[in-house]
C-alpha cells in the first residue's frame, strides 16, 4: 500500500482536533523527558557547580572540567576504559564470527546449542561476576588448577594490577561473545546464495569464499554488533564493581567506575556529573564514528 | 568406506569437537557455580578443586534462615514486575503510533537514554529522591527501572505491530470502530505474542539491572542483585552461600530467556538485527 492509501485511512481527528497519535505517544514521550531529559539538563547544571551532597551548589563555570584535565585518575580511567573496550571488542567480534559460522553449519542439536548460547548474557552481570570470583580465586580457583595441570604457574588474575584489565576483558568476552555469534548467525542466514554458487563455479577455495564473499556481506551485521557492544563496553560497570570495585589500587577504575565513586562515595555531585557527561560524549563520538563507518563500508 | 566418506566423517567429527569445546567453555563456569552451591563448606574452597562430595542443601538453608533472602527475591519481583507493567502501559500505545503513523523520532529518542551511562541520570534522581524522601521506596525503583523496560517494549512491539496487516485495522476503522477500539480489539489481540515477548524481555532486563537499585534501594526494598553484591562486598567468605545466591539470582532470567529464545537477541539489539 502506498503513502496515499495510508493517509486516506488515517482515523479522523478527535473532537478537540488532536491527532490520536498525540494521545498514544505523549505518555511515553513525557516519561522519557521527565525521567531522562530533565535529569540530563540538571546534570549539565551540576557539572558547572561545586556541589558536595548536603551543601549548596556553588557556580564554578568550567572548574570541574579543568579539574578533570589535571586529574591523573581521570586520565588513567580513560586509558583503562579504552584498553578494556578495544581488547574486549576485538575478541568478541573475532570469536563471535567464528562461533556464528560454526552454528550456521547443518547440525543435529542446533536448537539446544542456541539455547546454551543465550545463557551467559541472559543472566545478570552481578551473577557472572560472582561466578568468576570463585573460578579465578588466587588460592583455590579452578582456573589456576587448570593452569597448573598444563604446567603453567598460578596467577592472581583479578588481584593483579597488570592482569586485572585483561581478565575483565575475558570475563566480558565470555558473557557477550555468544550474543555477537547469534547476531552473526542471523546475518549469515540472510545471505544470498548466488555469489557463492558463482564463485564455486569459478573454482574459489573455502578461504577465498570467506574473505571475498562472506566477510564483506556480513559487514552490516558485524557493525551492528560492534556498535551495540561499544555502547556497553565504554560504560562497563557491573562486573567490575562486583569483582574489583576498580582495584587493585586503581588498576581497573574505568571512567564509569571513577564517576560513580566521585558521586556516590565522595558525594562530589558536580565533579561526578562532569565525568559522566564526558563519558556520554565519549560514547556518542564512538557511536557516531562507527555509524559513519557504516555509510562508507556497509 | 570410501576415502570421500572417511574425509566427511572426519570433518563432521572435527565440527562436533568444536561445538563441544564452545559448549564446555560456556557451561563449565555456570555448572561449577551451581555445583558449588550444593557443596559442604570445606569442599567449596578445597584445592585441588573436588568433584567428589556429598551434596547438601545446607548453603540454601543458611541463606534463607540467616538473611531475609525471600524478602530480597520478592523485592526483585515487585521491581521487575512493576517496571514491566509501567513499560507496557507506556510502550505499547507508543509502539502502535510509531508503526501506524510511521513517526520514528519518539523511538529514536528512547534510545538516547540507552547510550548514556546510568549514573548520569542517577545523580539527579538521587538528589531529587532524597529531597522528596523517595529513596528506599518501590516507586523510585519501579520508575527508574521503567527507563530500561520502556524502550525494550517499544522496540519489540513496533516490529510486532508492523506485522499486523494494515487492511485488518483499516477495515475495522471503516466499520465504525474508533481508533482506541481498533487497537484494543484488533491490533493488540493480533500482536499478543509480541506482548508476551515484550513482557518477558522487560522482566529479564529489569531483574538483571544493578546500578539504580545499588544507590536508590534501602533496607526494605533491596532486590536480589544488590543483596548478592553486598554478600561479596562485606567480605562474607562463605563461598557456598555466595554461590547459592548467584544461582538463585541467575535462575529466573535463565528460565525466562529459554522461553523467548531468539527474541532476546532481537530485544537487545533494538531492531538493529532481525533474529
Amino acid at each position: 500500500m502506498g503513502p496515499a492509501g495510508a493517509a486516506a485511512a488515517r482515523p479522523r481527528r478527535s473532537r478537540w482536533g488532536i491527532s490520536p497519535a498525540v494521545w498514544l505517544l505523549s505518555p511515553a514521550i513525557a516519561f522519557v523527558v521527565l525521567l531522562t531529559g530533565f535529569p540530563f539538563l540538571y546534570a549539565i547544571y551540576l557539572s558547572l557547580n561545586r556541589f558536595l551532597f548536603g551543601g549548596n551548589p556553588a557556580f564554578i563555570g568550567l572548574g570541574n572540567y579543568a579539574q578533570m584535565a589535571r586529574d591523573p585518575v581521570f586520565w588513567s580511567g580513560l586509558r583503562v576504559t579504552f584498553v578494556l573496550y578495544v581488547g574486549a571488542l576485538a575478541a568478541q567480534l573475532v570469536f563471535g564470527l567464528y562461533v556464528g559460522m560454526l552454528l550456521n553449519r547443518p547440525l543435529r542439536f542446533a536448537r539446544v546449542l542456541r539455547t546454551i548460547l543465550l545463557s551467559p548474557f541472559a543472566m545478570p552481570s552481578v551473577a557472572v561476576g560472582m561466578m568468576w570470583l570463585i573460578l579465578l580465586d588466587p588460592s583455590f580457583g579452578s582456573v589456576n588448577f587448570l593452569l597448573q595441570l598444563v604446567g603453567l604457574p598460578k596467577s592472581l588474575f583479578l588481584a593483579s594490577p597488570s592482569l586485572v584489565v585483561p581478565t575483565l576483558a575475558v570475563i566480558d568476552t565470555w558473557q557477550w561473545t555468544p550474543f555477537v555469534a547469534l547476531i552473526v548467525l542471523g546475518g549469515l542466514q540472510s545471505l544470498p546464495r548466488e555469489p557463492y554458487e558463482a564463485a564455486v563455479i569459478d573454482g574459489a577455495s573455502a578461504t577465498q569464499l570467506f574473505w571475498w564473499i562472506t566477510l564483506p556481506l556480513l559487514r552490516p551485521a558485524l557493525l551492528a554488533a560492534a556498535i551495540l557492544r561499544s555502547v556497553d563496553l565504554l560504560r562497563f560497570f557491573d562486573t567490575i564493581y562486583v569483582t574489583t570495585q576498580g582495584g587493585p589500587g586503581q588498576a581497573s577504575t574505568t571512567l564509569n567506575i571513577y564517576a560513580y565513586q566521585q558521586g556516590f562515595q565522595f558525594f562530589q555531585l558536580g565533579y561526578a556529573s562532569a565525568l559522566m557527561l564526558t563519558l556520554l560524549a565519549t560514547v556518542l563520538i564512538v557511536v557516531m564514528a562507527l555509524t559513519s563507518l557504516r555509510r562508507v563500508i556497509a | 568406506m570410501t576415502s570421500g566418506g572417511r574425509v566427511r566423517a572426519l570433518q563432521s567429527a572435527w565440527l562436533y569437537a568444536q561445538y563441544a569445546v564452545v559448549c564446555a567453555i560456556i557451561l563449565a563456569p555456570i555448572g561449577w557455580t551451581i555445583l558449588s552451591s550444593f557443596k559442604p563448606s570445606a569442599a567449596v574452597t578445597a584445592y585441588p578443586p573436588t568433584l567428589t562430595f556429598i551434596p547438601t542443601l545446607e548453603n540454601y538453608r543458611q541463606l534463607f534462615t540467616t538473611v531475609p533472602l525471600l524478602r530480597y527475591g520478592i523485592n526483585s519481583v515487585i521491581i521487575a514486575g512493576g517496571s514491566t507493567l509501567v513499560g507496557l502501559c507506556l510502550g505499547v500505545p507508543a509502539a502502535f503510533a510509531v508503526s501506524w503513523y510511521q513517526i520514528f523520532w519518539p523511538a529514536s529518542l528512547s534510545l538516547v537514554a540507552r547510550m548514556a551511562p546510568g549514573g548520569l541520570f542517577l545523580l539527579p534522581w538521587y538528589v531529587l529522591a532524597s529531597r522528596m524522601h523517595l529513596t528506599n521506596t518501590y516507586t523510585a525503583l519501579i520508575l527508574t527501572h521503567a527507563v530500561i523496560t520502556m524502550p525494550v517494549v517499544l522496540w519489540t512491539m513496533i516490529s510486532f505491530f508492523d506485522a499486523v496487516p494494515r487492511d485488518t485495522i483499516e477495515s475495522s476503522l471503516v466499520d465504525g470502530c474508533a481508533l482506541g477500539g481498533a487497537i484494543g480489539r484488533v491490533a493488540i489481540p493480533l500482536a499478543a505474542p509480541g506482548i508476551i515477548v515484550a513482557t518477558v524481555l522487560s522482566f529479564i532486563l529489569s531483574w538483571n539491572y544493578f546500578l539504580f537499585a545499588l544507590v536508590l534501594a534501602g533496607l526494605n526494598t533491596t532486590p536480589l542483585t544488590v543483596a548478592a553484591f553486598q554478600f561479596v562486598g562485606e567480605g562474607v567468605t562463605d563461598w557456598g552461600m555466595l554461590m547459592g545466591v548467584a544461582t538463585l539470582l541467575a535462575l529466573p532470567p535463565l528460565l525466562l530467556a529459554f522461553l523467548v529464545q531468539q527474541w532476546l537477541v532481537q530485544g537487545l539489539t533494538f531492531g538493529a538485527v532481525k533474529g
